[in-house]
């Protein structure tokens, strides 16, 4: 373990996070240098392609490929976004990434910005993560200071500005297009797609929304060259994943790991295995919106690959043992959802408003026989006919449950 | 000095993306953005009403009406669902003869709140604004003891 890579959490703990200083010190800001000095932003681009990086909010998009669609509009205003509204339970990475490296996250962005041709960025974090809030402030206030942040960014022709968003307590706001409508100062609902954000987003100009951690690789990218980062993990999606592991497992924390580990890896090697007297049962990867991991799929690999079985969605894993109660977690996962869902389509505002009806009667052993026949119908709707995917979060793990536990579910039922 | 509803618009540009700062400013500040407010800021960002409302009924951290003395949040995400969150949830019911999502007690509201990102530490339970981590079933009389 002690010789993997490290590329997001390299200076965690090493370097004080509020000293701009110490983070040169520690090789910080070399990227934003070299970018400067000898790079185009298409030639920049093309190295991120190279690298193969893509989306860490969950959805795996090729973050090369989106940097480059924007770059491509042929208009000067220009928006980027560094999506840090983390709602997904069970998550907290890029509060992390805040908290103890938020210098390497700037770099990344400014160097996003330059690459997409925008001279104004937004850091949209979530409202309840004020600590955090106040440290990239401070953090943007000392690049300014030091000219990688302004009018002309490090005496070039580039220019930039980054602003600070505080979200107000919306878990849809981490879906692009509902946080573009909420910095514009509308409900935090989605929008139809085409056109997609790249070509009309913020303000409707050309936008790169990217999560956090995405953003986090672009500076190690950028200074090492895109080839040397597809060599790290797996083949399909290359560099290293944030894992946040929680739960049965002995150590619950924030964890970095080359992508394509396996999931029995992960738990033993990083998470120190299961708690001493508990027994795996399931995993959920992912977070609320994640699939159930059984123990005949400990030896799946862990990757961002469209095909996958389980995807790997924000990188949370959830260990639950043979003790715990599926119906609170049914519960909390449909009250999540119920709670959560924005209200702009009807399959989602009642799919989810059944669904968490049925699971207070399951959790109370009330359910009837017409409650079994409508969950099949509720989760089918929720899967196939809502406006954003949020519907199908709230069918995934419930659907998951209902298939592989029937009879810990149904016991107490009459 | 006296905070006005006034003065705090002034601190802002009528843009829209100060729209929903201006909210959370001024719900902070006096608890709900009442509806004589809301005018004020339709008027300053030149909205109709509804737009503006239609905005802060949306956000969580927005609150259209005003919250009674006493509001305790529990946090009852997957990860504090299976470290009992729920368990806690019942004991402050019992405790305080209340009932969870309860909006029209004077007195008190209890909150079932979506994930705050301090997972490692949960279930987490905050009063008034005040974080309590790791809440057992048996610390909820000494967390409460200070409120009520």
């Amino acid at each position: 373990m002690e010789t993997e890579i490290k590329i997001i959490t390299q200076n965690w703990g090493r370097i004080n996070p509020q000293s701009i200083d110490e983070y040169i010190a520690a090789g910080g800001y070399q990227a934003l240098f070299k970018f400067i000095k000898e790079m185009d932003p298409e030639i920049a681009v093309e190295e991120i392609k190279t690298s193969g990086l893509c989306g860490r909010g969950g959805a795996g998009f090729p973050t090369g490929l989106k940097l480059e669609s924007v770059q491509k509009e042929k208009v000067t205003e220009k928006y980027f976004i560094c999506n840090l509204d983390e709602s997904e339970p069970g998550t907290y990475k890029d509060r992390m990434i805040a908290e103890n490296d938020p210098h390497m996250l700037i770099e990344g962005i400014i160097i996003a910005s330059l690459i997409v041709g925008a001279k104004k960025a937004f850091i949209y974090i979530n409202g309840n993560y004020k600590k955090s809030a106040e440290i990239l402030e401070r953090a943007v206030g000392q690049a300014k200071q030091k000219v990688f942040l302004g009018p002309a960014i490090l005496h070039s022709r580039y220019g930039l500005e980054i602003e600070i968003f505080e979200g107000a307590g919306a878990y849809i706001c981490g879906e692009e297009t509902a946080l573009i409508n909420s910095i514009e100062g509308k409900r935090g609902e989605p929008r139809m797609r085409p056109p997609f954000p790249t070509q009309s987003g913020l303000f409707g100009k050309p936008t790169a929304v990217n999560n956090a951690e995405t953003i986090a690789n672009i500076p190690w990218i950028i200074e090492n060259g895109g080839a040397e980062f597809a060599k790290v993990g797996s083949k399909k999606s290359p560099g290293t994943k944030l894992f946040i592991l929680d739960g049965a497992v002995k150590n619950r924390d924030v964890v970095e790991a080359p992508l394509g580990i396996t999931l029995k890896e992960l738990i033993d090697n990083y998470g120190g295995g299961i708690y001493a007297g508990k027994e795996f049962w399931f995993a959920q990867v992912g977070g609320s919106s994640g699939r159930l991991a059984l123990e005949k799929d400990l030896e799946m690999k862990l990757e961002y690959d469209r095909e996958a079985k389980i995807p790997l969605g924000s990188g949370a894993i959830l260990v639950v043992d043979k003790m715990a109660d599926i119906h609170e977690l049914l519960l909390s996962w449909a009250s999540f959802f119920r709670r959560e869902s924005c209200g702009k389509c009807v399959p989602c505002r009642e799919g989810t408003f059944r669904l968490w009806e049925i699971a207070k009667r399951l959790r109370d052993g009330e359910i009837s026989d017409r409650d079994k026949a409508a969950i099949e119908d509720i989760l089918w709707t929720l899967n196939n006919t809502t406006f954003c995917p949020l519907g199908k979060f709230a069918a995934t793990a419930f659907g998951d449950a209902l298939q592989y536990f029937p009879k810990e579910i149904y016991k107490l039922s009459k | 000095m006296n905070v006005t509803t006034e003065k705090i618009l002034l601190e802002f540009d009528p843009e829209t993306k100060n729209l929903l700062p201006v909210l959370k400013k001024i719900s902070a500040r006096f608890g709900h953005v009442a509806k004589e407010d809301a005018q004020k800021i339709a008027d300053y960002f030149s909205l109709p009403l509804s737009e503006v409302f239609e905005t802060a009924s949306f956000y969580d951290l927005v609150k259209t009406q005003k919250d009674p003395p006493l509001v305790i949040q529990v946090c009852s995400g997957a990860n504090c669902a299976i470290k009992s969150a729920n368990r806690v949830i019942r004991e402050i019911e019992n405790q305080l003869h209340i009932k969870a999502g309860d909006m029209f007690n004077p007195k008190v509201k209890l909150e079932i709140i979506s994930c705050l990102g301090q997972c490692g530490s949960g279930p987490v339970v905050v009063v008034n604004g005040n974080v309590f981590a790791r809440v057992a079933p048996n610390d909820v009389d000494d967390i409460l003891r200070n409120y009520v």
